[in-house]
């Protein structure tokens, strides 16, 4: 047999990094055309305003990510965020330090994440059927929780946080950063990350290749769960309170973020930097809209479009054309 | 439509001998590979024409370009004198060009009459017939000589009766020219005879054939010329009086192989495994025990419970009854995950379902037993994780650009050797392996047998599961023959003849395959 068959022709497989450029070039593209086209777009108030906005559904996207990966969705997520934001708030208000507050909310998404892992391994319920289960009760038990009122917090080095800027650059999008990094080694670089994508590709031959799968699943469900609980804790301390009704309709944004990204929803296909691109990219088309006062409306639509062209484009792409 | 047994196969128009189907620089690229360089070749009408070669010589390309699978890079497909684009499937097969590809693909969750008319299917006022539609099935299959009911779900029957099922189904429609990829690949001994039987039939009726085969004895059997691919590039033609075995394959690999069967003999040492009185789903009672430096095979019909023996012994399913020992202490082995701690290692029967993860990379599939030893702490040792894959893709040969290709674009022999490959590097004591050359070519058998001797040497048992008589015959140490279940014989290296085996394998009398419901 030849061997230089073997000592390979030009590898073409550089599809992440390259597909991440393309979408690092269409963020960029946009901020440009909106630096021109609105005065207000550029300047240092706005920009903070968008990474604040992109931030929390970016964190999202990163956790739903991994949940996709292994062929399956959360789509919890939203309700978790507005559950932990309940949850957050009655602790501080009971006095508990912010510290303790933030961890047990943290455990709260983890515990959530768990039951999502169980129903989907020990029950063998669809991944769609138990996250839209806890989706509508956590909605439910968090407005059983506060009679359905807001709570709002009386802490003020809380709300300060979400506020505040380190060197120059909001601290909420460092928690991107903070989050994204270990996720980014996490995924890449790590024999679980490897395991998330090979369960999605083929739980059996995962299995049999010693791959513990339900593991595997359960990890990916905490990730998630813990992800939203967190977002859920930046969601209260950046508006002020507690709300089992808020962060409406948040998964179907993180879950686009994803796939804006570069995430397969058929599995095993997906990366850490795509969805956050995405969840920003999605941001400034928001943002933008809201500066050339296009009807908010629109906005909705231009997001569809947008899924629809990216995720044909890539796809176009993924088969060599 | 309505399709019955009666129109099935159309008297083709030509006179036999006359060209149906030319090829001219028929040529195929793929990103990072020449998988077909440009081809000319003529087949005859009614002829059986024979396509060999190495894995990933771009034997299913050409097949796939015949039947609009794939578009075609550049070239000419001249049939019955006319220049033809074969754009799309439905193309091809409105010309009469059928195929039965290397990889079933058919629906596994419909029956196997709504398989066979799949596309065509039998309705009135928008409503399916289904009766019909079962009844002109079992009639077409009973009609080929297939011992298989047309009402059962398609994932129910083995591999081996599914491909026969598509067999049945390429020569629904009006066929004039079939192309049979690695037909045999999954079937036994009595189901590749029923195929021939088909093929003999067909050749009869005058449809042309192309057979593509990794097995020279049925090229010998069936074919009246043989073609040999070797790196995308017709090597040559040749009428099958005319040529032999040895040539064939020189003409494959560039080199001959004195030896395909390699066996090395070690004198067997500790127990490693030993199954008492095991039973569970799909066998029972199997008493067994492997040694260091010994290969056990199992040999009998698909369905015989092989695999679900293995299976259960790997810890993938429960076992109902019996004991397990390992290196003479009993265990419990509640999951593959017990069982892989203990040692043991398989690769898999079905390379589709239960090998690969064919949307991921081949390194990442070569490497994913080993994770654990190729990363420190939580992260993995990059360069370790490129050295093992490399090592594996270099000694086995496995045709791929990188190792960053996925496993999906690799030919159906080189996936095989990633099913194989990944549990070398494990340090197993005992390997199972499930029909471990399915699809592989001489050259690469002979490496794998070979590899089989390096494990033995180190002081691992083997199981080797095969369907094809040879390959247990010529390896096996101790030959265990099951039927429906059980174990039903046992034999010493090449103690017992050929004939002999298959019989016990075989039962006395014609059991209906598949029939379970
Ligand atoms: N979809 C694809 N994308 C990229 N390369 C491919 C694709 N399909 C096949 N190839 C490459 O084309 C070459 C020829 O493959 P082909 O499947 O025709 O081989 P083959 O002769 O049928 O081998 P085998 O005996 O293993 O079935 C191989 O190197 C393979 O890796
Ligand atoms: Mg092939």
């Amino acid at each position: 047999m030849s061997t230089e068959a073997i000592a390979a022709e030009k590898p073409k497989r550089n599809y992440n990094a390259l597909f991440g450029l393309t979408l690092l070039a269409l963020l960029i593209l946009l901020w440009v055309i909106l630096s021109v086209a609105t005065q207000s777009f550029a300047s240092g108030n706005n920009i903070s305003n968008l990474l604040r906005q992109g931030s929390m559904i970016a964190i999202l996207a990163v956790g739903q990510t991994f949940v996709i990966i292994t062929g399956g969705i959360d789509l919890s997520v939203g309700a978790v965020v507005g559950f932990a934001t309940v949850i957050a708030a009655m602790l501080i208000n009971a006095g508990v330090p912010v510290f303790l507050a933030i961890l047990i909310t943290l455990l709260v998404g983890v515990a959530i994440g768990l039951f999502h892992g169980f129903g989907i391994v020990k029950m063998g319920l669809p991944p769609f059927i138990i996250t839209l289960a806890t989706l509508t009760s956590l909605r439910g038990i968090g407005l059983l929780m506060t009679n359905g009122n807001s709570i709002s917090i009386n802490n003020d080095a809380f709300q300060e946080f979400s506020r505040n800027s380190f060197v120059g650059v909001p601290n909420l999008f460092w928690m991107v950063i903070l989050v994204g990094i270990p996720a980014y080694i996490f995924l890449h670089h790590s024999r679980w990350g490897r395991y998330l994508y090979s369960v999605g590709s083929n739980a059996e031959a995962s299995r049999l290749s010693g791959v513990n799968v339900q593991r595997t699943i359960y990890m990916a469900y905490t990730l998630s769960g813990l992800c939203a609980a967190f977002v859920g804790v930046l969601l209260a301390s950046r508006i002020g309170i507690g709300n089992p009704t808020q962060a409406e309709g948040w998964e179907l944004q993180a879950i686009a973020s994803s796939v804006i990204g570069g995430t397969s929803l058929f599995g095993a296909v997906g990366s850490v930097h795509g969805p956050l691109l995405g969840a920003f990219i999605l941001a400034t088309i928001n943002n933008g809209a809201n500066l050339l006062n296009v009807n908010a409306f629109w906005q909705r639509i231009i997001t569809g479009v947008l899924i629809i062209v990216i995720v044909y484009f890539d796809g176009l792409r993924r088969r060599g054309k | 439509m309505t399709s019955t047994a009666q129109e099935l196969h159309p008297a083709p128009t030509l006179e036999p001998g006359r060209t149906i189907l030319e090829l001219k620089g028929l040529e195929k690229r793929y990103p990072g590979t020449h998988a077909l360089k440009p081809v000319d070749l003529a087949f005859k009408s009614g002829e059986i024409h024979a396509i060999v070669g190495e894995n990933g010589a771009g034997k299913s390309t050409l097949i796939k370009l015949l039947t609009g699978v794939m578009p075609r890079t550049s070239g000419d497909v001249i049939w019955e004198g006319k220049s033809e684009a074969l754009a799309t499937p439905h193309e091809a097969m409105a010309l009469g060009i059928n195929a039965v590809h290397q990889e079933v693909v058919l629906c596994r969750h419909l029956t196997v009459a709504a398989n066979m008319f799949l596309g065509e299917e039998n309705s009135r006022y928008g409503i399916l017939q289904q009766r019909a539609m079962v009844k002109d099935a079992q009639k077409i299959i009973d009609d080929l000589g297939f011992d298989l009911p047309a009402h059962v779900v398609l994932g129910d029957l083995t591999i081996g009766q599914q491909q026969l099922i598509a067999a049945a189904r390429a020569t629904v429609r009006g066929t004039k020219f079939l192309i049979f990829d690695e037909p045999t690949a999954y079937l036994t001994r009595k189901e590749a005879d029923q195929l021939f039987k088909l093929i003999r039939r067909l050749k009869g009726e005058g449809v042309t054939i192309i057979y593509i085969s990794h097995r020279m004895e049925e090229v010998f059997e069936l074919a009246d010329r043989v073609s040999v691919l070797r790196d995308g590039t017709l090597v040559g033609t040749r009428n099958i009086a005319e040529t032999n075995d040895a040539e064939l394959v020189k003409m494959m690999i560039n080199r001959s192989i004195e030896q395909v069967y390699h066996k090395e003999h070690f004198t067997p040492g500790a127990m490693i495994v030993e199954a008492r009185n095991l039973s569970g789903k799909g066998f029972e009672n199997v008493s067994m025990s492997v040694r260091a430096g010994e290969i056990v095979g199992l040999y009998g019909l698909i369905g015989a419970g092989r695999s679900e023996f293995v299976t259960t012994l790997y810890g993938r399913h429960r076992k109902s009854a019996g004991q397990i020992l390992w290196e003479g202490k009993p265990v419990q082995v509640n999951s593959e995950h017990d069982a892989i701690r203990l040692g043991m290692a398989l690769a898999p029967e079905s390379r589709r379902d239960q090998g690969l993860c064919l949307n991921l990379p081949v390194g990442l599939n070569l490497n994913l037993p080993i994770y654990k030893r190729i990363s420190s702490n939580m992260l993995i040792s990059g360069a370790k994780e490129k050295a093992e894959a490399d090592r594996q893709i270099a000694g086995l040969r496995i045709k791929t650009p990188t190792r960053s290709a996925l496993a999906s674009s690799l030919s159906g022999g080189n996936q095989q050797k990633i099913v194989i490959g990944k549990w070398l590097a494990h340090g197993a004591k005992l390997f199972i392996f499930d029909e471990p050359t399915v699809g592989v070519d001489v050259g690469t058998k002979a490496e794998i047998y070979r590899l089989f001797g390096a494990l033995l040497s180190k002081g691992a048992g083997i199981i080797l599961i095969s369907s094809y008589l040879p390959e247990v015959y010529e390896l096996a140490d101790t030959l265990h023959v099951f039927r429906r279940g059980k174990l039903v014989a046992t034999h010493g290296f090449r103690t017992a003849n050929h004939e002999d085996i298959l019989t016990q394998a075989l039962a006395e009398k014609q059991e209906k395959l598949g029939g379970q419901k």
